[in-house]
């Protein structure tokens, strides 16, 4: 289908592009890889032209210097970035953002990454001419205890108001007072409160927003990072994972626009600082005492082997879909008949056939979020739903026993249901106004459990049937949906097991089992009871890939190594497999990826490789400075 | 309810042509009143005999130029609206009259509410909205229930509801109170607050017109701008046209306040010289002083010397030496005062009124206001000189969002190009020959 | 100090009034500084909660209008113009003599009596009768010290206030 928006062409700097109409100059800049600084300017925010730092110069346009980010381009329009004018307007703003700038680089957090410290390089006058006094705020502030704020730094862009307002729709961050006396605040200086929070440490062009988690560790340029896949739910938020030293330094969002649209959770950006733990379990334990990999596997194998239903195996919500397939031959041979729980998952049933992508959301007419608030369960597709609605128009119903967050919006209309009877509040769904036109798109949950998750699949599918709609369970497991491919779960707790494999940390280990092995990364109570212990990876060592709520199978692609005698999780289960007398001699994790994908038609993505990140043009600079 | 108090400016045998004709009449204020000088007849001639394109056609014929202070063609700004396209549109009236100087819009609230109820239904006519909104600024409380009583007055005789004069057109009006922001005379800022933000403004496109108030096209006028169209309507646009110069036709009302021995609000037809306005209406300089400097509408609009008082008052003579007509508020200082200082208190007055949001103005105001109180202190340096030149650039040449920071910078710009003297005196030299002439 | 259930019931009321939820803010914190004479985080919180915003953006907006006072203010509160055309008529020795006679050394700074505050403020759009203030909703005109003295007298509960000329009181008018 031919693009139905008009192209316009014009010049940049005497470089000739073409766009879409419609497109801001600072965007088709990019394009090119002409720099025009910005800092009030994000593409994932509605333009606002506060900072006035993209200034350049139209012609043919008005005597005076416009702003790039807030001016679509026009046919045979000359933007000149490098004409006197627009390079004297642009340092001038520079000289006017830095009057009262601290100039404390060198014990900022955001130094070597600071937009204001680069473009203050490229294009601000190359000597201060500020007499005055600077202002002054106390700092630095605490305003969560992940979060810190140095009014002193801000350049009052408003990223992190506009982005808490229009993106996550809570108002705990605002400007307080006017003028030059203006201050970021939260409300009444009570610490943030919101699961989106830490986006604005990666919104903030300046050293003003700080992660009080990751605050003084490491320079930026001290770190490596990679391209990888946040743990710590379904959604499968593109992150990067920073590593120095053999350490996870930070978590980064790295913008997918099919997935997360550029943000994460502060449980992805947070929680990760027991990576790096003295605590973690690095050295098998047999009887608590150290032994080899052998021995203890040798001993985990005689204590499951042959138990049938009476061996019950729990697993991590972050199995990788690998580590699944290779659990799996284990399940329908030496293990077969084992009873296997999967730690945070809901009660849904396996995915339908008419799934709903979460990009699907923009293009919805109306979204139906049922026995959900999506923001627990699925955090960034929640913020999904809430771009949909705000900035594409998308009806939104919602179907919860109580108001959730999404229902202050005006125009969200709210259907209520007596706990429990979710399913029912459905089915009555289907000649509802807002369900009459399509594209229709329905969310649902299990009410964190309190819902019978099968019923409502069921309820939903029906009424999914009915008015044409596509579906989106809301898995809450990292890979729930990829373990479901591999048919392995039957069963809700580990009661009534005597015998016993826990992996990760386990809800429930019965009291009184003749037989129990642990497989985790921190020592737990009940390990006390364990015959053997052996250490697990994390996410930030560990190789494989999850399959998302949405049925998408990205790669985890960990920082850092294994420290032997750690082992990767896919290994120790060869092993085990082996010991437990399973032929299995796969050198490296490609070949069981290609045997899973074999294997499980559902998963047939796992033999795919990545496609690499695409790699941003190189940007021209130069003559930009006065 | 009674008039505010006693009526300084045109009134009486001094009233006005247009405006202010009928001021001085007992009682203006009331409907009954009002109704006997010919009140709402031009709104029943513009609903039940002219199509709405009539009347913008009759404002487009007047020449009438926005009085809030861009002066730009008021028939020509109703045309940007689109086309009605079922979902609502706004009159939205700006009352939030805070440039220093200008009391006028206050002036014809308190004094003739209904002149500006009636031409605010006559707006609603012609660009077809239903509703309209009078942004009212916070301090105005009496002038806030006088419209009141007028829209309710209006009311109950039918001009305005359900159905207007019998005519299936409902037009309601609403009163909003601002609190305390000067920025809201801004049209966009006016709109944020409106809609319940903090006033700061916002970039253009999408224009008002287009998207305004809660999203929808709206059309701003000023107070004084709508208590026009009565006049217009009732006379003609051609008659209203005769007033005035070819580019700037029409009456305005001036406050005239300061250094002068009367001042007040005073109607004068456009392209009559200031002298006309600030030496016969207002009264001129006190006895033994002269008049130094003066700003020709509202502190906004470049300063002017006592020696172009001859400057004819329409717009273009004020371009051309190098202001503008603005708001209307002539300020006038004798040759008693620094212009330093006075340049001074401005630069306060715009740095507290900055919003915050674009960057030169929320910084390069607070900074020329610190360099000021250091220069008057005596700690001035050579440099200040070029820190005065920086910032009046940093500020001015088009870069802030909104014109605040552009009326900032002129008047550090044009004080030291009229006044260098006085600034090098204090900078340089540390001292102030008028302030010690005026204390001798 | 809390808003009273009349006063939360007033605010309930005014959504419906506008296009917009957020229009109800700024008219909702004007009821609540009427009660109260200042706004409180609990009332801020109460009036975010009836009108289902966050109570961070009351604050924001509160904190952005001169006109909304986040720190006490005296029963009657002085707010007199001291920008240019009120200056040139003497406003700065209207506004030290208004501080010397309710015996405080800073804008803002409520008297030990409680009755009185003064704050400059910009232009009130009253030029023609400068100087002049604005107190208790109205309008003071062609202030004097001695005019002044009247008024404060007259608030003290003493006199008439006859002297300096004023505009009608807008909360006591005809309607």
């Amino acid at each position: 289908m031919p693009d139905p928006t008009p192209q316009v062409s014009l010049t940049i700097d005497g470089r000739p592009v073409t766009v879409p109409k419609g497109t801001l100059i600072v965007e088709a800049a990019k394009l090119i890889g002409v720099e025009i600084p910005v800092f009030c300017y994000h593409h994932k925010l509605d333009p606002v032209g506060a900072c006035r730092l993209c200034l350049v110069e139209l012609s043919p346009g008005p005597p005076r210097a416009q702003t790039a980010c807030t001016t679509p381009v026009a046919e045979g329009m000359a933007v000149r970035v490098t004409s006197p004018m627009a390079v004297k307007s642009r340092a001038d703003i520079l000289e006017f953002e830095l009057t009262n700038h601290p100039l404390d680089c060198p014990v900022c957090d955001k130094g070597g990454e600071c937009p204001l410290q680069d473009f203050t390089y490229r294009h601000g006058y190359p000597v201060s001419r500020v007499q005055e006094a600077r202002l002054h705020f106390a700092k630095p502030l605490p305003i969560s205890d992940r979060i810190a704020l140095d009014r002193e730094r801000c350049v009052l862009c408003y990223r992190c108001t506009r982005y808490y307002d229009e993106v996550a729709w809570e108002q705990e961050l605002t400007t307080n007072q006017r003028g030059v006396q203006s201050y970021i605040a939260t409300q009444f200086d009570q610490p943030l409160q919101s699961v989106f929070s830490g986006n604005i440490i990666d919104l903030c062009p300046v050293g003003a927003l700080t992660s009080r988690v990751w605050r003084f560790q490491s320079r930026p340029w001290d770190m490596d990072h990679t391209a990888s896949i946040c743990s710590r739910c379904a959604v499968g938020c593109n992150v990067n994972l920073w590593e120095r030293r053999g350490e996870l330094m930070r978590v980064t969002a790295r913008e997918n626009d099919e997935i997360d649209d550029g943000w994460i959770c502060d449980r992805g950006r947070f929680e990760y600082t027991h990576v790096n733990s003295p605590e973690r379990l690095t050295q098998p334990l047999v009887q608590r005492r150290p032994a080899a990999w052998e021995g203890a596997l040798s001993r985990i194998a005689a204590g499951i082997k042959g138990r049938g239903p009476r061996l019950g195996v729990s697993i991590p919500a972050d199995i990788t879909n690998e580590e699944a397939f290779l659990l799996a031959r284990l399940l329908n041979g030496p293990l077969r008949g084992a009873r296997v729980v999967m730690q945070g998952r809901t009660s849904l049933p396996a995915p339908p056939l008419n799934q709903l992508a979460i990009k699907d959301l923009d293009g919805c007419h109306t979204i139906l979020v049922v026995a959900s608030d999506v923001r627990a369960d699925a955090p960034i597709v929640n913020l999904r739903v809430k771009k949909a609605v705000a900035k594409s128009g998308a009806r939104l119903l919602t179907v919860n026993p109580e108001l959730i967050d999404f229902d202050r919006h005006p125009g969200v209309e709210h259907v209520a249901y007596e706990p429990g009877h979710a399913a029912a509040a459905v089915r009555k769904l289907f000649d509802h106004p807002l369900l009459q036109q399509g594209p229709v798109g329905i969310l649902y949950g299990d009410s964190a459990g309190s819902e019978d998750g099968a019923a409502i699949a069921t309820a939903v599918a029906w009424l999914a049937k009915e008015i044409g709609a596509k579906v989106m369970p809301l898995y809450r497991a990292t890979n729930e949906r990829g373990v479901l491919a591999f048919g392995i779960l039957n069963g809700d707790s580990l009661d009534g097991c005597e015998y016993v494999l826990t992996w990760g940390q386990a809800l429930a280990v019965p009291k009184g089992v003749r037989f129990l092995a642990c497989w985790d990364d921190f020592a737990r109570p009940y390990h006390d009871r364990a015959q053997v212990v052996i250490p697990a990876t994390t996410f930030a060592e560990d190789q494989g890939s999850y399959t998302n709520l949405e049925g998408r199978v990205q790669f985890l692609v960990p920082p850092l190594q294994p420290r032997p005698p750690l082992r990767q999780g896919w290994e120790v289960l060869q092993d085990l497999g082996l010991a437990l007398g399973l032929a299995s001699d796969y050198l490296g994790i490609f070949q069981v990826q290609r045997d899973a994908a074999a294997a499980y038609p559902a998963q047939a993505a796992l033999a795919v490789p990545p496609a690499p990140a695409p790699t941003a043009a190189p940007v021209a600079m130069g003559a930009a400075r006065p | 309810m009674p008039a505010a108090t006693e009526l300084r400016g045109s009134h009486g045998k001094a009233a006005g042509p247009v405006l202010t004709k009928d001021f001085g009449t007992a009682d203006l204020h009331k409907l009954g009143v009002y109704e006997k000088v010919g009140g709402y007849q031009a709104w029943r001639k513009a609903l039940t005999t002219m199509q709405p394109a009539e009347v913008t056609g009759e404002v487009k014929a007047s020449g009438l130029r926005g009085r809030g202070g861009a002066g730009f063609p008021t028939g020509t700004k109703w045309g940007f609206l689109p086309p009605p396209d079922g979902g609502p549109r706004y009159v939205v009236v700006n009352a939030d009259e805070s440039e220093p100087g200008t009391a006028k819009d206050r002036y014809l609230m308190e004094n003739h509410p209904h002149q500006l109820v009636e031409g605010i239904l006559i707006a609603c006519y012609a660009i077809q909205a239903h509703h309209a909104w009078i942004y009212i600024r916070g301090e105005y409380d009496l002038q806030h229930d006088m419209i009141a009583a007028a829209i309710a007055e209006a009311r109950a005789a039918g001009y305005l509801g359900e159905q207007p004069l019998g005519k299936d057109f409902p037009i309601d009006i609403h009163l909003y109170r601002g609190h305390g922001a000067y920025i809201c005379g801004e049209e966009t800022a006016l709109l944020e607050s409106l809609e319940g933000k903090r006033a700061q403004p916002r970039s253009r496109p999408p224009f008002p017109a287009v998207k305004g108030a809660w999203g929808r096209p709206t059309l701003l006028n000023n107070v004084e701008t709508l208590s026009t169209l009565p006049w217009i309507i009732s006379n003609g646009g051609a008659a209203y046209a005769k007033f005035g110069t070819e580019k700037s036709p029409g009456t305005r009302l001036f406050t005239v306040s300061g250094d002068v021995q009367r001042p007040g609000n005073y109607e004068m037809e456009l392209g009559k010289p200031f002298s006309h306005l600030i030496n016969d209406l207002a009264g001129g300089p006190f006895p033994g002083h002269s008049i130094k400097v003066w700003w020709p509408g509202g502190c906004s609009a470049p300063v002017l010397t006592g020696e172009m008082l001859e400057t004819p008052s329409d717009m273009e003579s004020l371009a051309a030496v190098g202001s503008m007509g603005g708001s209307g508020g002539v300020i006038v200082a004798d040759d008693r005062r620094c212009v330093v200082r006075c340049a001074y208190r401005l630069l306060q007055f715009y740095a507290h009124e900055s919003c915050g949001k674009c960057t030169p103005c929320r910084v390069g105001g607070d900074w020329a206001v610190r360099t000021y109180e250091r220069v008057l202190e005596g700690e001035g340096t050579a440099a200040d000189l070029a820190t005065f030149d920086r910032i009046q650039t940093g500020l001015a040449a088009g870069r802030c969002l909104c014109g605040l920071g552009d009326s900032a910078g002129w008047v550090i710009q044009w004080t030291m190009e009229r006044f260098r003297d006085e600034y090098e005196e204090h900078i340089l030299h540390h001292t102030c020959s008028v302030e010690a002439g005026a204390r001798a | 100090m809390k808003l009273s259930d009349h006063t939360l019931k007033e605010i309930r009321e005014l959504p419906p009034k506008y296009p917009h939820i957020r229009s109800a803010v700024m008219p909702a914190l004007d009821l609540a500084q009427e009660e109260l004479g200042m706004l409180t985080q609990e009332a801020m919180t109460q009036v975010a909660q009836a009108l289902q915003v966050d109570p961070g953006y009351v604050e924001g907006v509160a904190t952005f209008y001169s006109l909304f006072h986040l720190e006490p203010v005296g029963k009657h509160h002085l707010y007199v113009c001291n920008n240019l055309s009120c200056q040139l008529r003497g406003a700065e020795e209207l506004l030290t003599h208004i501080k010397q006679s309710i015996g405080v050394s800073e804008y803002g700074q409520v008297s030990a009596d409680g009755l009185f505050s003064v704050e400059p403020v910009e232009c009130l759009g009253a030029c023609e009768y400068a100087p002049m203030l604005r107190a208790d909703h109205r309008f003071h005109y062609d202030l004097t010290p001695a005019t002044i003295d009247a008024l404060l007298k007259e608030w003290r509960g003493h006199g008439d206030g006859k002297k300096a000329r004023k505009e009608a009181h807008p909360r006591a008018g005809s309607h």
